[in-house]
């Protein structure tokens, strides 16, 4: 159990004139479950493998519970990994696989046998202790992988994309798993995904990343409430926010007929002639004509029973734009009807046209 | 449709023809050896198609007693176990750090060794007997070391059989998953044991394929001991299987016996046969690992 810090921690592959990691200042507390979520190519994967030892820091520095370990190789820095193929050891058994760490400690054999029992009957992999990697599913290697970082009791557990080899259903029951055995087990987690749906219902905190630069790190419920710029507006949530950049009037942004009303610190704040407005589409409502709304042409209905997604287009300003609408599926329009759309309440985030960061 | 199948099939027909008319060309001499080895060397000498007029064990039994094939088996035997040996223990560590680390003259180390692939050892056998020999002169070492001593020709062999195992098997470490070494790593290995107890195992196909493919090399040198097992005295005891053959056919000249000579032959190979039918599973494993992913 440890903190974690990244004090400006950057890395630049050789030959590249951008950073992959870009001045990285993140304090991960005792205890927590850190996500890391971001597109390909974002460095949320460079980022861990940093804190792992596996790549070099180039510039800033990395602490454990306060111990500057930026230039300690991996095995003098207390922290276990599950990788995203699982890096099973494939010509030891399942039980040597989780006992290889501790016997390099020279722990004693009943301790040994002692944590893997423990471990294997938390994770029901008893019966597969004398097993080979490859005589095991996928779901039970990675449940291996997990035993393997367990078993250690390190300061932090570091998890690259764990459940992204595995079947959708296995997915999200293994999420659950993950995170309640994470609770339990109090040790503080850094975890790597591009999937926001497991950042968001895994992460106490989820730290959002762009090309190397951190973009915004919140509580789940913070981060889908008030994204800091319209990259985490965008990324976060799905199907996406409706993001449209558009004319900006005395007393709010104008969607062709429709107005958004916004206060006048925001129209201030948006400056001159645009402003970036965003709408989820669960915080819209199809109206009826007379009140107001943004006239859509439907696209496309995709059903999910308890919703439906109503894709379709509208003529903004002149340019023809994409809207997104989540409704009751029991009432969805049909095709190539016209809908009239109203992003509810104050639902409605606001960012500058420009820089793109958000308008309180 | 049709048309495509028939055509594959005339070509795995042809295959099949390459293949027999192949096997032939080995297995033919093969037998033609066992069964000159029971001939007298009037039969020898006679119609190559027939068969021996009784089973002679006594060239085998000549062999065996004169040309001390025992002796000289046990010879080879160790020679080849230690060079093996200490082939697959260099090579494959040089193998591994050339294929996984990033050091300057990385790559001048790794066409260093496959320069050695590119030169015939028929142009380095002057410089590599001066070289044993003055080996041999070197005091401490050198009545170890030098021409006519075992050790020497297992250096030799060594260096001899580097060059390829160096080039296989870099290749061979490069296709083994870098998650699995970084998790060892994280797990607490040290470099070595990194090596030893990790990517040996995970790379156990590549690495029998290669020793197989040194045993029977090595096994079969003749041009090495040839010229480094002299010039000492009681060499002779010192001899290979393949020196002892060749002398069976030398020191008589002109009367030499060729019976027993066919037999010592046939005796040289049938450990080979044994060795390959042992690992002949691994070695199928070996040679196509690297082409199924």
């Amino acid at each position: 159990m440890a903190t974690v810090s990244y004090k400006g921690a950057t890395r630049r592959y050789p030959g590249t004139t951008r950073n992959a990691v870009d001045k990285l200042d993140l304090e991960i507390g005792d205890g927590e479950f850190l996500v890391l979520v971001g597109p390909s190519g974002c460095g949320k994967s460079t980022s861990l493998r940093m804190l792992a030892g596996l790549e070099d820091v180039d510039e800033g520095a990395i602490l454990i519970e306060g111990k500057d370990v930026t230039n300690l190789p991996p095995k003098d820095r207390d922290i276990a990994m599950v990788f995203q193929n699982y890096a099973l050891y494939p010509h030891m058994t399942v039980y040597e696989n989780m006992a290889f760490a501790l016997k390099l400690r020279k722990t004693s054999k009943d301790e040994i046998d002692r944590r893997v029992k423990e471990a294997a009957k938390l994770l029901q992999l008893e019966e597969y202790l004398s097993r080979k990697p490859k005589a095991l599913s996928g779901g039970q290697r990675q449940r291996v992988a997990m035993g393997r970082a367990i078993v250690r009791e390190p300061q932090v557990f570091l998890m690259d994309e764990p459940l992204s080899n595995l079947d959708a259903k296995l997915r999200v029951q293994t999420r659950s798993q993950i995170a309640s055995l994470q609770k339990n087990l109090g040790i503080t987690t850094v975890y790597v995904t591009h999937d926001q749906v497991e950042a968001m219902t895994m992460g106490h905190r989820v730290a959002v990343m762009l090309d190397g630069v951190l973009q915004q790190v919140d509580t789940p419920r913070n981060l889908y409430d008030s994204p800091a710029n319209v990259f985490v507006a965008g990324f976060i949530g799905s199907p996406a926010m409706n993001i449209k950049t558009v004319t900006l009037g005395a007393d709010g942004a104008r969607f062709g007929s429709m107005l958004m009303p916004l206060t006048r610190e925001q129209v201030t704040a948006a400056g001159d002639g645009k402003v970036t407005v965003g709408f989820r589409p669960e915080d819209t409502d199809l109206v009826a004509p007379s009140e107001g709304g943004l006239p859509i042409v439907v696209d496309l209905v995709e059903e999910l029973g308890s919703d439906a997604y109503v894709y379709g287009h509208a003529d903004v300003n002149g340019e023809q734009e994409r809207f997104t609408v989540r409704t009751d599926g029991r009432s969805a329009p049909s095709l190539g009807d016209t809908v009239y759309v109203k992003p509810r309440g104050a639902h409605h985030h606001v960012f500058h046209a420009e820089t793109g960061v958000r308008i309180a | 449709m049709a048309k495509k199948r028939s055509s594959t099939e005339s070509f795995m027909t042809l295959g099949h023809i390459a293949l027999a008319g192949w096997a032939l060309v080995v297995i033919v001499p093969l037998l033609w050896t066992f069964a000159s080895s029971f001939k007298t060397n009037s039969e020898i000498f006679g119609d190559a198609w027939t068969l021996p007029g009784a089973l002679r064990w006594e060239n085998w039994a000549y062999a065996w007693e004169h040309a001390r094939i025992g002796k000289l088996m046990l010879n080879s035997v160790v020679v080849v176990a230690f060079s093996t040996f200490g082939t697959m223990l260099l090579g494959s560590m040089a193998a591994y750090v050339i294929a996984r680390y990033k050091f300057p003259g990385n790559r001048f180390f790794y066409y260093f060794f496959i320069s050695g692939l590119a030169f015939p050892v028929v142009l380095g056998l002057p410089s590599l007997f001066l070289i044993v020999r003055n080996l041999g002169q070197t005091p401490g070492i050198g009545d170890f070391l030098g021409l006519g001593t075992t050790p020497g020709l297992v250096l030799v062999y060594i260096a001899y059989s580097l060059p390829f195992t160096v080039f296989f098997l870099t290749a061979f470490f490069k296709t083994l998953p870098h998650s699995v070494a970084e998790a060892a790593m994280i797990d607490g290995a040290s470099h070595t044991r990194l090596f030893f107890r990790v990517m040996m195992p995970m790379a156990k196909p590549g690495l029998i394929s290669i020793t197989i493919f040194n045993v029977i090399g090595q096994w079969n040198q003749y041009l090495l001991p040839r010229v480094l097992m002299q010039g000492r005295s009681g060499v002779e005891d010192k001899y290979v299987l393949t020196q002892g053959i060749a002398q069976i056919s030398t020191t008589a000249g002109y009367e030499a016996h060729w019976g027993p000579l066919f037999a010592a032959l046939t005796m040289s190979i049938i450990p080979m046969i044994v060795v390959y039918a042992f690992f002949q599973r691994q070695i199928q494993s070996g040679l196509t690992s690297g082409a199924v992913k």
